[in-house]
């Protein structure tokens, strides 16, 4: 069985969010257990074939035993492996999170919300494993279809956001379509590793720019970097909190990935930093889109917008690091999809905890959230303290790489955005704490014009979930050394 | 590949996507738009690529367009016109032609049209050509590619159809007891809503029930065919998706409901995926990767290695049938019932 | 001319997606938006079939011999007479990824339209303000 680990990892969710839909006609209820049975199996089969990959080296695995170029592969390496993981848990925690949530803002949906919600995660953890362009085509699809519905399901506002984004994200895909295919008319192949083999050994034309540009273009609207964000905010505000939990951190960071992955595994450092030479023009979006995201941010009052605009920025910060061309950037940007994906987990499923006891989300409702929901916010706090970069969380060290990418670099203006949108973000989180702890002590005065606030913690399906979140930001940035020796360098060895 | 005449269809494509885009009726341009998926088959069979052809005749052109005018018929069909989006439309003419010059600078880049010998014909292509006979039995190629080469692909394109289905359904179900609450708190729900007439004319009843067993007897040809001729699951499914929706739509919704209710609509369309899926899963137990038919000859009595993959194409394309024939009428019937499920075009 | 007839499908193809793309951009009513959505999609799948079109090729079905027991011949077959499955294969699948994008798009308009009661992206916007 261990050899078939890696389809296992994407079959596992396929087959049982079919059963979630059949079951969930005679026993709605079953489908939460289903879920996190589910994702706790992909999980074991991740570490597997991660285990694997550290001892062994990188897996390749093809579907109906057909070589490589004319079957589809899966191509499992030390970078895919991790991020497989991370897919896998944060569906793990997000699924056990969603229990109570659900059955207050979906009602009757349950069934369909999880077998949605299943697929979704198939998409993507097959997203992130192939190796063969098209597949990663359709699992793009996959993942796209399912996040509409999720989206929506909650219904008002949330249904004219999510027709722009579904508009917005098929123009994406389509790029990338776009791309593949251009791809193909130059070498015939549809499999990465071939493609790469195949344009490498040939003059690169204008077509294969052309191919490159439309599927770079196409993965920055998917994952809403700076002038293609506009989708993204309203989207994710509006939905249910589940689901903005579950494609907050998982959503943007696949994105981010496919093009990480395009980069390495499909063109080349030469073609792309000596060829092309637009790190200077992309580093500089970049900078754009982590200022604008940070400004943004700052003008926002609800709280949930206002994340929603610090991950537009931290786009910015994975998508600079990668186009510096150095180690370091290469690293922070790997290390960042990880670390970014669980502290915008954390903070996401810290908000919907208070949604959930307090009922929504404005600056001015958080007055007295320390007194009323203290341990939703240690996790909130930790989650904070590492998007500002405050060691030893993990999202000091991502920070740390990238920053002394752009010194090696010399990507000045990279360098200043990154401080400047630490200094953005402490003031972010700073204002929260100032109203949620300080704004509180006038109701403890005599006078008792306010009632005195009570302890009113969500439930422990909610906060179970966050707190563990919440330990993995610190347990992460612990074994930063060891993530990175292991796992992101022998990844960026073959590219640099 | 009659050149001359893909340059005129082709023509007359780019006339009916610019009528399409500009008709300010919404009903005459999707009527329009249905034309131009017509016209795209033709384009498409005269480059051989009859399956896409035949696909797209059967859900680009005809479902598709069904379930925008079921759309049109829920909604309005009045398009407003105002001047205050000039700008945008200008700014955005502007990105365009930008991505238009792009493209059309690769144009002289790319091998001519028809030209055998460029790499996309070549390469993997041709291996499929060459070997397909050898390494399946099955003489169509594409779906031997379809079904064994690139199974992995296609099994997620169901997936796609029953995400599409559960996404739709899940979006405009309401329940019964949700409407009662809804109406009467809101009494002007039910008055925007079209006026829907219990369609009752014996002709068109009788043609209906005339044709249905014909479609559907195709329908099943297309599906179990699929190897020797142009076709397969998606083909023969829509088919047999549209032989239902026909039945829906010169009936009334209860007629509809009583061929599938919407438990079995639900059931059916995971069990199709799960047929799918399950062939591949019997595949892992019996020693071989997953989709790897051949190795089923262990449990298929009088096959070898080569006919144990002809047949297991057979039962996915049966599973790929299911799938997209229920999910289409389930699908037909959420949107024209704009998810009530009570009453529909 | 001769370089319009060698690539004209190519031409065409870059209008119809230039088409659709300003269509999806620019259109102010959902449903155009959508149909430009099909038109752009459909653009790009006649450049996938324009690219495995081959000049005087047949459709990809094998044309196999048998002899009298109904075993195969062996023969050997010419990549040349026979049209690109590949790119077939790829563009069934984009077609019908295409259909399921158009009813959830559909699906999500009519609650738009439920919602909003207009079909007009600015007169949606004003009633959200």
């Amino acid at each position: 069985m261990i050899e078939q680990a890696p389809a296992l990892i994407v079959v596992i969710p396929l087959i049982s969010a079919l059963f979630i839909t059949i079951i969930g006609l005679y026993q709605p209820r079953v489908s939460w257990l289903l879920t996190i049975i589910t994702f706790a199996l992909s999980s074991i089969f991740a570490f597997i074939c991660l285990k694997q990959v550290v001892t062994v080296g990188p897996i390749s695995y093809v579907f109906g035993n057909w070589p490589a170029p004319f079957g589809i592969e899966y191509a499992i390496d030390h970078l895919n492996a991790l991020i497989v993981l991370m897919i896998c848990v944060v569906a793990f925690l997000v699924a056990i999170y969603s229990k109570h949530d659900i059955i207050k803002e979906l009602g009757d949906k349950i069934p369909h919300f999880y077998s949605l919600f299943t697929l979704l995660v198939t998409g993507l953890l097959g997203i992130t494993l192939t190796g063969d362009a098209f597949n990663l085509y359709v699992l793009l699809e996959i993942s796209a279809l399912t996040s509409y519905a999720l989206l929506a399901l909650s219904g008002g506002r949330a249904y004219i956001a999510t027709f722009n984004y579904l508009i917005m994200g098929t123009i994406g895909a389509c790029f990338y379509l776009l791309g593949v295919g251009y791809l193909l008319i130059n070498t015939g192949s549809l499999n990465m590793a071939d493609i790469s083999v195949i344009l490498s050994s040939n003059t690169y034309s204008y077509t294969v720019l052309v191919a490159f540009l439309f599927i770079m273009i196409g993965m920055w609207t998917k994952m809403a970097l700076f002038p293609l964000h506009s989708w993204l905010p309203n989207a994710y505000t509006y939905a249910p909190t589940s689901t903005s939990c579950l494609l907050a951190p998982l959503m943007t960071k696949v994105s981010v990935y496919v093009m990480l992955r395009m980069m390495t595994s499909v063109f080349n450092y030469d073609y792309i930093f000596n060829v092309l030479q637009w790190q200077h023009i992309i580093v500089a979006l970049a900078v754009i889109a982590i200022l604008a995201g940070s400004v943004l941010a700052l003008r926002q009052d609800n709280l949930k917008r206002m994340l929603t605009y610090l991950i537009v920025a931290e786009i910015g910060y994975m998508v600079g690091g990668a186009w510096l061309g150095n180690a370091n950037g290469f690293t922070g940007a790997s290390y960042h999809i990880i670390a970014d994906g669980f502290m915008t987990l954390c903070l996401f499923l810290a908000i919907g905890c208070i949604i959930y006891k307090v009922g929504d989300a404005s600056l001015s409702s958080m007055k007295g959230i320390f007194t009323k929901m203290p341990i939703t916010m240690v996790g909130f706090l930790i989650g904070a303290f590492s998007m500002i970069g405050i060691p030893p969380t993990c999202g000091f060290f991502s920070k740390w790489y990238l920053i002394s990418g752009a010194y090696e670099a010399s990507a000045w203006a990279f360098l200043v955005a990154l401080l400047i949108s630490s200094l953005v973000n402490a003031v972010l989180f700073f204002r929260i704490i100032e109203v949620g702890y300080f704004q509180a002590l006038p109701s403890e005065e005599p006078n008792h014009h306010h009632p005195k606030i009570t302890r009113d913690e969500a439930p422990l399906t909610m906060l179970i979930p966050l707190l563990t979140t919440a330990g993995l930001l610190i347990g992460i940035g612990l074994y930063t050394a060891d993530i990175v020796t292991y796992l992101i360098h022998p990844f960026i060895k073959n590219f640099l | 590949m009659i050149l001359g005449f893909d340059i005129i269809s082709l023509s007359l494509i780019l006339l009916c996507a610019v009528l399409a885009l500009f008709i300010r009726d919404l009903m005459g341009s999707v009527i329009v738009f249905g034309a131009y998926s017509f016209l795209m088959c033709v384009v498409w069979a005269c480059n051989g690529a009859i399956d896409v052809a035949f696909t797209e005749a059967t859900v680009g052109a005809g479902v598709g367009t069904v379930f925008l005018v079921s759309t049109i018929y829920s909604t309005t069909r009045i398009d407003t016109f105002k001047k205050n989006r000039l700008l945008k439309q200008l700014f955005m003419f502007a990105v365009v032609c930008v991505v238009g010059v792009l493209l059309l600078k690769t144009v002289t880049d790319l091998p001519q049209w028809g030209d055998a010998g460029s790499p996309a014909n070549t390469h993997l292509s041709a291996y499929y050509i060459e070997n397909s006979i050898d390494q399946t039995h099955v003489p169509n190629v594409v779906t031997s590619v379809l079904a064994d080469y690139r199974g992995f692909d296609t099994m997620f394109e169901t997936c796609v159809v029953f995400v599409a289905f559960i996404g739709i359904f899940s979006l405009l179900r309401i329940r019964k007891s949700k409407t009662k609450n809804a109406a009467t708190t809101s009494p002007t729900t039910e008055l925007t809503l079209p006026p829907h007439q219990e369609v009752d004319s014996l002709i068109i009843k009788t043609a209906s029930h005339l044709m249905v067993p014909f479609m559907q007897l195709f329908a099943l040809y297309v599906v179990a065919h699929g190897h020797y001729s142009p076709g397969g699951g998606f083909q023969g499914g829509v088919i047999l998706g549209a032989s239902l929706i026909l039945l829906a739509v010169s009936y009334n919704f209860k007629k509809a409901l009583s061929i599938l209710s919407e438990k079995k609509i639900i059931l059916l369309v995971s069990l199709g995926v799960l047929i799918y899926a399950g062939i591949g899963v019997i595949c892992f137990f019996l020693g071989g990767n997953f989709l790897d038919y051949s190795v089923l000859h262990k449990i298929l009595p009088a096959t070898d290695t080569i006919m144990a993959r002809s047949h297991a194409m057979l039962g996915v394309e049966i599973g790929v049938a299911l799938t997209v024939m229920v999910s289409m009428y389930g699908i037909y019937l959420s949107l024209s019932s704009n998810g009530r499920f009570d009453k529909g075009l | 001319m001769e370089f319009i007839i060698n690539y004209y499908n190519y031409i065409i193809v870059v209008i119809i997606m230039m088409l659709g793309l300003w269509g999806m951009l620019a259109l102010s009513n959902l449903v155009k938006k959508l149909i430009s959505m099909a038109i752009f999609q459909t653009g790009i799948i006649l450049f996938y079939i324009s690219m495995g079109a081959k000049k005087g090729a047949s459709i990809p079905i094998i044309k196999q011999a048998y002899d009298e027991h109904h075993h195969p011949i062996h023969q050997t077959i010419n990549n040349m007479d026979y049209a690109n499955p590949l790119t077939q294969i790829l563009m069934l699948t984009a077609i019908v990824v295409g259909v399921a994008t158009l009813g959830l798009g559909l699906a999500l308009t009519q609650r738009v339209y439920s919602e909003h009661k207009s079909l007009h992206e600015d007169e949606i916007l004003e009633t959200l303000s």
